[in-house]
């Protein structure tokens, strides 16, 4: 049940097309119209959140086409993150780069750097394919942590805001705009790159290596490029957090966050376009819930152990992620397909 | 020299630690084919437990010791229990994510009860330094690697010799025959998860015995995955004799390159050699080479 009854194709350009009916049409510029008006009649509180969500869907839509598509788990995530940012940091603190080059030069500095993790993926897979991210997100952590002349070291560095031509972006509504322009291109990036001939032949690598290959996909190179594809979107979305957050600090990019990334491609669903997008307001949503209900919680409880408020964001985003792979292992990708086929055929069951 | 003789023993020693932790390791590995990435955060609990039981409960050591080790065996059935068996027979991707959830899980536990970021236990073994040689080398150390090598030794009784242990040799070697024997493969799962949660609360204590608690316990369960891949995953051989190496390199490494590069180069060492096998010799030391077929 992909498409309501009766939608049928009279040629490739409209079969192919991502937007098919009117409704379609409808609320996909209804949708546009509520989040480019959003800073009118948001505070500008949520309006950072929404910043947050942003800078967080483009780091999981990378994540979502290594695991999900080409089927490479990464647990280094966080760490290519950290190299955009910081790369987009140093080019524009120090060495007086404008904003939009420094944000290209940071993805493909991360880009980069996932090519060279990424290269033992060539030959292992699974299991130690985990541990070679973990090991890169430690390397590159401590190498951020120890080279003081250039990253700050322990201490972090500040970066100045962006700025395309003489027009600054300043405020939380005008990070908006820019950060939702930035998400709504590479979500459409990834829908594309999913249906092309590179996500078919990811899919083929994640189903079965050894068959993709036999039927004559390179290896090699579709491996690397879904490094270097999903450490390019990690590094723009550390270069835009960067720039959002007007001060680096290698605490931002641990090796929970990185946890928490394939997490939330994991409460998604996997190799869905929809699903890094679900997972990360999911997930964002619930750190603001509890950021909002735990201090409430403490003080309606006195008895509760002091660290109440600390560990239990951990502990609910773990329940859920094992939760979700259990009970629900196509994530919510799966719920909103299912949604879609009962709401056209209502009133009817089937 | 006697700078060198003090990193190369303190190094074996520690090696050996980590060795037993990277066992618990391998034996999910082999019996289950599950990638237990919780390792670390399975050695932190058990650490907290005990001083929760030493310090805070105020336990005699008779007392104490034997409440974490049955702690850990709760532990180490729960996990299974909960989290793997309902996800048996599920893509290798979302059994190691799912030890991933549970890290995070385990972790948030921590933090919810022992907020407090350091902790020491009390002082279990004597405190005066030994003298090898020219070297000078605080007890603890030499009793962590007989505890390690004493642990290791009864374990490979129990696997050669114990009913259950072969049962979880021939698991790990053809999980349908295993159950045409009538062999339940669940509960070797189940016994596999408790000895890793065993040995990872005794190395735990260990290396805290050492080090004192601290957030640093997480990264010495992942160094044991150093251990793991040097070795090979699926070789208990390889872990032992792995182990003392990473040790090794690791002590050596932090102790003459420390003026060189900077401080700190000591905890990345396992993890670069961690790169370095992947690219030359994947399948580590004593690994079996997988071979696929379609």
């Amino acid at each position: 049940m992909a498409l309501p009854c009766g939608t049928r194709n009279y040629d490739y350009a409209r079969d192919m097309a991502v937007l098919r009916t009117k409704t379609h049409w409808a609320l996909f510029i209804g949708l546009l119209v509520i989040v480019f008006t959003a800073p009118l009649y948001l505070r500008s509180y949520w309006l950072g959140v929404f910043n947050l969500i942003g800078i967080t869907v483009i780091a999981v839509i990378g994540l979502n086409i290594l695991i999900g598509y080409c089927g490479q788990l990464s647990i280094g995530h966080a760490g290519f993150m950290a190299v955009g940012a910081y790369t987009a940091a140093v080019l524009t603190n120090k060495l007086g780069f404008p904003f939009l080059a420094g944000l290209i030069c940071s993805g493909f500095s991360a880009g980069l750097i996932g090519l060279i993790f990424g290269l033992p993926s060539v030959r292992v897979k699974g299991f130690y394919l985990a541990i070679t991210t973990i090991a890169a997100q430690f390397i590159i952590i401590w190498v951020i942590n120890h080279w003081g002349p250039v990253t700050g070291g322990f201490v972090g560095m500040s970066v100045p805001y962006a700025s395309i031509g003489s027009l600054q972006i300043r405020s939380e509504a005008s990070q908006f705009y820019l950060i939702m322009a930035i998400t709504s291109i590479c979500i459409l990036f990834a829908k594309n790159l999913a249906r092309g001939r590179v996500g078919r032949a990811f899919i083929a690598i994640r189903d079965n290596d050894l068959a993709a290959e036999v039927m004559g996909i390179n290896l090699l190179y579709y491996k690397l490029l879904a490094f270097f594809i999903g450490c390019f979107l990690a590094g723009i979305a550390g270069a835009l957090f960067a720039h959002w957050a007007g001060f680096l600090n290698a605490e931002n990019f641990t090796l929970s966050d990185s946890i928490l990334y394939i997490g939330m491609v994991i409460i998604g669903g996997l190799g869905t376009t929809i699903g890094p997008v679900l997972g990360a307001i999911l997930i964002r949503l619930l750190q603001q819930a509890i950021m909002y209900i735990s201090p409430v919680l403490e003080s309606a409880f006195p008895t509760l152990p002091s660290g109440f408020t600390t560990g239990i964001g951990p502990m609910v985003f773990g329940l859920v992620i094992i939760l979700f792979l259990i009970l629900e292992p196509r994530g919510l990708a799966h719920r909103w397909i299912l949604f879609k086929a009962a709401y056209r055929l209502w009133p009817f069951s089937y | 020299m006697a700078e060198l003789l003090q990193y190369t023993i303190t190094g074996i020693a520690v090696g050996m630690v980590y060795a037993l932790i990277a066992l618990g390791f391998a034996l999910i590995w082999k019996s289950s084919s599950v990638a237990n990435l919780a390792l670390g955060q399975l050695v932190l609990i058990s650490s907290w437990f005990t001083y929760g039981m030493l310090v805070q409960a105020k336990l005699p050591y008779w007392l104490g010791f034997p409440l974490t080790i049955l702690f850990a065996i709760f532990l180490g059935w729960v996990i299974e229990r909960f989290t793997l068996r309902p996800l048996i027979a599920q893509p290798i991707l979302s059994l190691i994510t799912v030890t991933l959830g549970v890290a995070y899980f385990l972790e948030g536990v921590v933090t919810f009860i022992w907020p407090m970021s350091v902790g020491a236990l009390p002082r279990l073994f004597p405190q005066e330094p030994v003298h090898i040689g020219p070297a000078v080398v605080s007890q603890e150390y030499i009793w962590a690697a007989v505890i390690s090598l004493i642990l290791f030794g009864l374990l490979s009784l129990f696997f050669k010799y114990h009913k259950m242990g072969i049962a979880m040799r021939a698991t790990a070697d053809d999980q349908l025959a295993v159950q045409a024997c009538a062999i339940p493969v669940t509960s070797v799962f189940s016994v596999s998860w408790i000895f890793a949660c065993i040995v990872a609360a005794v190395g735990g204590v260990l290396i805290s015995s050492i080090g004192g608690i601290t957030h640093g316990l997480v990264e010495t369960g992942l160094k044991s995955f150093s251990v793991v891949i040097l070795g090979g995953l699926d070789s208990f051989v390889g872990c032992m004799v792995a182990g003392p190496i990473i040790g090794l390199c690791e002590n050596l490494g932090g102790g003459y390159l420390t003026p060189l590069i900077g401080p700190g180069i000591k905890d990345i060492i396992p993890f670069i050699i961690i790169i370095i096998v992947m690219i030359i010799k994947p399948y580590g030391l004593f690994g079996e080479t997988r071979i696929e077929r379609i």
